[in-house]
């Protein structure tokens, strides 16, 4: 326990002793890297190419006749401009080919020079490419084409791939040399830059493909990925990138923030495969009895098994894993005979068992496969003839990349059907046909150069063999997020991992990473095992294993569900009925239940706004609605209750907000609907509740949906302050819903991956949890010590900024506040809740704005005495029963008897 | 005295007046007594030396909070009730000479420390601080003074070692966690003191009487 501090103490003296070890691993820094090449020793005669005449590229071609297919243009297109040394990016919204559009390329360039030296044998060349992939799972799929070719070729590459399920012999085996082509994770090509010979292991790399770059950019990975490629383009300043990527709204952004800034040119190629996709709505017979809000949409599961019936293999992707859960169990009871059929497939459930399930599409042996985001990516699934979206995909390209999971080869037909679950989202889908049609789709932005992705990158240079600064800040502004990364802000990292995060002087007793005249790096043994173990823990949450008592395991739970059960509990999960036994070592032990039932977990997160896109194509369609027209199937099906909003109230158009008004038991309400999704309504109803009671002493309670929100208040609010007062001004944006919402207390929450991510808090090594233990602190609290000791973090900042941007959507919180402030305000008064105010009046968020004290607040609440259910999503049965007739009914009871 | 205070709250225990203070403390009046549990002095000190990066601040703060107690109070003897040093590493020279000023500062009042699981290992605070290391229970009747909740013989047991907080439901999906006290049939845990302690989710069965740290305040929750 006392180690490091004695280490410390100890080796405070020797490190002037190791100045010529400092001094000789400084020299490698400044040597160029090509002069560490190694030597291979495996030679392979290349007689079968040899033997032929012509050149590299031809070679490539026959293999490509030989398999009968004949290469795309811009797959010919791919292979030129990676030989004239371009980087660039290859999209397209579905189908196949990209892989085969970039593999060849670096094999023929092999193949030339291999061919034009004279040599009848060549060595195995060492590491070359680089394929990264965000996806454990994918490698075994992309190892397999990969390899097809080299076979095909009969060349001597050698492939291999590095994920975190690699074996710790085979890992050390690599760590000594590594293959030809290597298959990894942005997470493990960060690992490996964190070994002080990384320049020898990168010496000779002249191409990083990267697969699914639209899903790593906008986040935190994808960052680190930006960082690490900045890296390796400095070992090699030939080096290539090319990424594959799904169509995008900004593909040219994505592909510079792949490429750098420093990239001198770049080149997008656009497959040119046409993929056609085949957009049908299952529809209700009637909404009569449908209902209007609600997201699970279990009235349909008969209709949606009959068209399961009609196809071979279909995949069903659900927007939450709770509605996953509800689905498979749903369909098992209509059809009692497809049990062993179908199968649950989402993000919680064992690897294994996923694997198992990928497995069996693969080979045709499942009907149907219930999942959520979790097979957005990657595997191919040739067998997939149709795809099921249950609710709306709320946006373009979610939709797109779920239809091209069906039709999974080039010219094959992709077919997405919508099955709605309430509605209005009947209207979503109206919207979406067209969007698709005019190829509106969303974009995916980089982030803002994250302090602490940066902050654990140069601990990660600094555990491997070092840098120095002068060198490195350049290096750093050549990633794209990083481009505008200030002098101030840099150093401020540079000084949080030497001395700590005050601006000025240093945390006593504290030294991560050591300055040792401008090169930094790191000494200490445990802070380099600590670090490499913190890498590519990004993703990971606060999550239990959930074993069977035979030790089996099921997946993994978020620990604040487990929490909330006692032993004895039931719920379901991974399609079984669970009853907890007791919960130890995070590991929360279960057997199977005798009885079905019990609740359904409800997982964070999951619901996603409805994206800008859509949005707009949605008040596009209404506005047409507006006008008395309804052309499609969709809009003639949803006719009868959109009429009858224009009977009771209005449809509001594109140029116009409607706000409705009524009073009622509860006290007065406004609705009002901007169609810009949930986030931004969250933070536009807690704007405008802050603003107006500014001008009036008044508490609100707040509703959200997609479409619009509803305030509620006690006192009548005048319509015309709304207009008078410039409530939807934009200016003091960003200052007002800091202070109108619980953006602290949000804050706080977002700091727990940040800490994470900067190596603030440490999940332990494996079997060595007693000392960890001494180290182990909630971000929380972390949080709460830097706001107040050391508030100038700029960790903090970035928390808030975090809030900002990604939770409260600013930027589309602005744009939207500045086309509301332009529109005309329709004010109508109801008699009764118009078909848009129902939902609002029935969703459970409720929010309210206060600027109450802790202690009045305290007084107000409750403590949970008897055990807290555990937390469930509303059952199917209570929500399906709101259709629009009962809800209507019940609303015009309530309301009459007040209002008219 | 007590009254200088502001925001405490006065219970009965076994026929003993307490006084429960918002800073994380128990006045006992009849034996002019502060208790004081899991204040885990030099914990950010100990977290810098493993090289994470914790600003400095928490224990300076909290051996200031000690002075306010100390003064305002009128106590006379301080009980620690385990677990007043977190780990030996954060006993730094500079730490040190935080308490030894404070000490000096605070000479005249008595110190016991009922050992907890993270002060067995440092034997040098007794010399530090100047106080008495006692093994539990420390019997003052009619209290078994303990670091940990387990029943006594010995009497009511006033503890620490779990760092109790408890979450409040308000209207809507709102929740609010907070530190508190909580007084079952034999046994009160007190809030773990020093400020950079975590806490752990208590769960409250209905038997037992709460009150929360809301603030400057201590509120009775049931």
């Amino acid at each position: 326990m006392n180690e490091p501090m004695g280490n410390r103490r100890g080796k405070r003296p020797n490190m002037f002793k190791k100045r010529e070890e400092l001094q000789r691993r400084k020299d490698e820094l400044s040597r160029k890297p090509g002069n560490t090449r190694k030597k291979r020793t495996t030679t392979v005669a290349l007689e079968s190419i040899s033997k032929q005449t012509s050149g590299g590229r031809e070679l490539v071609e026959d293999w490509f006749s030989r398999q009968g297919w004949e290469p795309f243009q811009f797959q010919k297109e791919t292979w030129d401009a990676y030989l004239k040394g371009e980087s660039g990016l290859i999209h397209s919204s579905t189908g196949t080919g990209k892989t085969f559009a970039i593999w060849p390329a670096p094999l023929i360039e092999w193949l030339e020079e291999s061919l034009s030296s004279g040599a009848t044998e060549v060595t195995t060349p060492p590491l070359t490419v680089l394929w990264l992939t965000p996806l454990r799972a994918l490698a075994g799929d992309t190892e397999k084409s990969l390899r097809e070719m080299l076979d095909g070729l009969s060349l001597n590459w050698s492939l291999e791939t590095r994920t975190g399920d690699t074996s710790a012999s085979i890992k050390a085996r690599q760590r000594k040399e590594l293959p030809s082509a290597l298959i990894t994770t942005p997470e493990s090509l960060s690992l490996l830059l964190s070994y002080a010979d990384n320049q020898k292991m990168f010496a000779n790399l002249k191409l990083v493909v990267v697969d699914e770059w639209h899903e790593l950019m906008g986040t935190k990975r994808g960052t680190m990925t930006e960082l690490a490629l900045a890296r390796l383009r400095v070992l090699n300043p030939n080096l290539r990138t090319w990424g594959m990527s799904a169509t995008l709204g900004n593909t040219d952004e994505a592909m510079h923030t792949l490429c750098g800034i420093n990239a001198s040119t770049t080149r997008r190629i656009t497959s040119d495969i046409d993929k056609e996709i085949s957009f049908v709505s299952l529809l209700p017979e009637s909404v009569e009895n449908f209902p209007w809000a609600g997201h699970l949409g279990l009235p349909m599961v008969e209709q949606v098994a009959q068209t399961i019936e009609k196809a071979k293999t279909s995949l069903v992707f659900t927007n939450t894993r709770s509605q996953c859960e509800m689905w498979y169990q749903a369909l098992l009871t209509v059809r009692p005979e497809w049990a062993g059929e179908i199968a649950l497939h989402h993000g919680s459930l064992d690897r294994e068992t996923r694997k198992f399930v990928e497995d069996a599409v693969r080979d045709s042996k499942l009907r149907c496969v219930v999942c959520t985001s979790s097979l957005d990516l990657g595997v191919d699934f040739a067998p997939v003839e149709q795809v099921l979206q249950l609710g709306s995909a709320k946006g373009i390209a979610r939709l797109l990349q779920r239809a091209g999971r069906s039709g999974h080869k080039p010219g094959a037909l992709s077919t997405v059907v919508c099955v709605p679950t309430h509605s209005f989202e009947i209207v979503e889908f109206a919207a979406a046909r067209k969007a698709l049609a005019a190829e509106k789709i969303e974009s995916r932005r980089p982030l803002p150069k994250p302090l602490d992705v940066l902050s654990q990158h140069l601990v990660t240079l600094a555990v491997g063999g070092g840098f120095r600064l002068e060198n490195v800040i350049a290096e750093i502004r050549s990633a794209y997020s990083y481009k505008n990364l200030s002098d101030i802000e840099f150093d401020w990292v540079v000084n949080f991992i030497t001395k700590g995060g005050r601006a000025l002087g240093a945390y006593p007793e504290y030294c991560k990473v050591q300055d040792y005249d401008g090169y930094y790096f790191v000494e200490s043994d445990s802070v380099r095992q600590r670090h490499r173990m913190s890498i590519g823990t990004i993703t990971s949450d606060d999550s239990m294993n959930v074993v069977f008592m035979s030790g089996e395991r099921i997946g993994s739970l978020e620990e604040s569900f487990i929490a909330r059960l006692r032993p004895g509990d039931r719920f379901v999960f991974a399609g079984r009925c669970l009853e907890l036994v007791r919960t130890k070592d995070m590991k929360a032990f279960v057997r199977l239940a005798p009885a079905k039932g019990g609740t359904v977990p409800r997982w964070m997160g999951g619901r996603m706004p409805l994206s800008s896109e859509l949005s707009e194509a949605v008040r596009e369609e209404l506005g047409i609605a507006a006008q008395g027209s309804y052309e499609s199937e969709e809009m003639r099906l949803v006719e009868p209750l959109l009429r009858l909003q224009e009977t009771w109230s209005q449809i509001p158009d594109e140029k116009s907000v409607l706000v409705e008004h009524m009073q009622s038991r509860e006290g007065y309400h406004l609705f009002i609907y901007p169609f810009e999704g949930r986030l931004v309504h969250e933070g536009l109803a807690a704007l405008l509740a802050y603003r107006m009671s500014r001008l009036t002493p008044a508490t609100f309670s707040l509703s959200i949906n997609d479409y619009g929100f509803e305030m509620v208040s006690n006192i009548d609010i005048p319509i015309e302050m709304l207009s008078e007062h410039h409530m939807f001004n934009p200016e003091n944006l960003a200052d007002d819903i800091l202070r109108s919402m619980n953006a602290s207390e949000m804050a706080r929450r977002r700091f727990r991956e940040i800490a994470r991510v900067a190596g603030l808090v440490f999940s332990g090594y494996p079997g060595k949890s007693k000392t960890s233990r001494q180290v182990q602190v909630s971000s929380g609290l972390l949080f709460d010590v830097f706001s107040e000791y050391d508030p100038e973090n700029l960790l903090l900042h970035q928390a808030q900024r975090e809030v900002l941007e990604q939770q409260l959507e600013e930027s589309r919180l602005r744009k939207a506040m500045k086309r509301l402030s332009k529109s005309r305000l329709i004010s109508v008064e109801l008699q009764r809740p118009s078909p848009m105010a129902l939902p609002l009046l029935v969703e459970s968020w409720r929010g309210k704005v206060s600027t109450e004290t802790i202690a009045e607040r305290v007084s107000r609440m409750q403590l949970a005495l008897t055990k807290k259910p555990p937390k469930a999503t509303r059952t199917p049965i209570a929500k399906s029963k709101i259709t629009q007739k009962t809800m209507l009914k019940k609303a015009a009871e309530e309301s009459g008897s007040k209002v008219s | 005295m007590q009254t200088k205070i502001s925001g405490h709250l006065e219970i009965e225990i076994q026929g003993e007046s307490l006084i429960l203070l918002p800073q994380r403390a128990i006045y006992w009046q009849r034996e002019k007594t502060l208790l004081i549990a899991d204040a885990h002095l030099g914990k950010a000190a100990t977290f810098r030396a493993h090289n994470i990066a914790v600003p400095t601040g928490t224990t300076e703060k909290d051996l200031q909070v000690l002075s306010e107690l100390i003064v305002k109070s009128g106590a006379e003897h301080l009980i620690f009730l385990g677990d007043l040093v977190h780990n030996k590493l954060g006993l730094t020279d500079r730490i040190c000479s935080l308490i030894l000023a404070w000490r000096e500062h605070h000479s005249d009042i008595k110190i016991t420390l009922v050992r907890g699981n993270h002060d067995r290992k440092i034997p040098s605070i007794a010399e530090l601080m100047r106080l008495d290391i006692v093994e539990e229970p420390l019997v003052m009747k009619p209290f078994a003074l303990k670091h940990h909740p387990e029943k006594d013989t010995a009497g009511y047991v006033l503890c620490g070692h779990t760092h109790p907080a408890v979450r409040l439901h308000g209207a809507g999906q709102k929740s609010l966690r907070l530190p508190c006290y909580v007084f079952e049939d034999h046994i009160g845990t007190l809030p773990a003191f020093g400020s950079f302690t975590g806490c752990a989710d208590l769960e409250p069965t209905g038997s037992e009487r709460i009150y929360v740290l809301a603030g400057d305040t201590v509120v009775e929750v049931h």
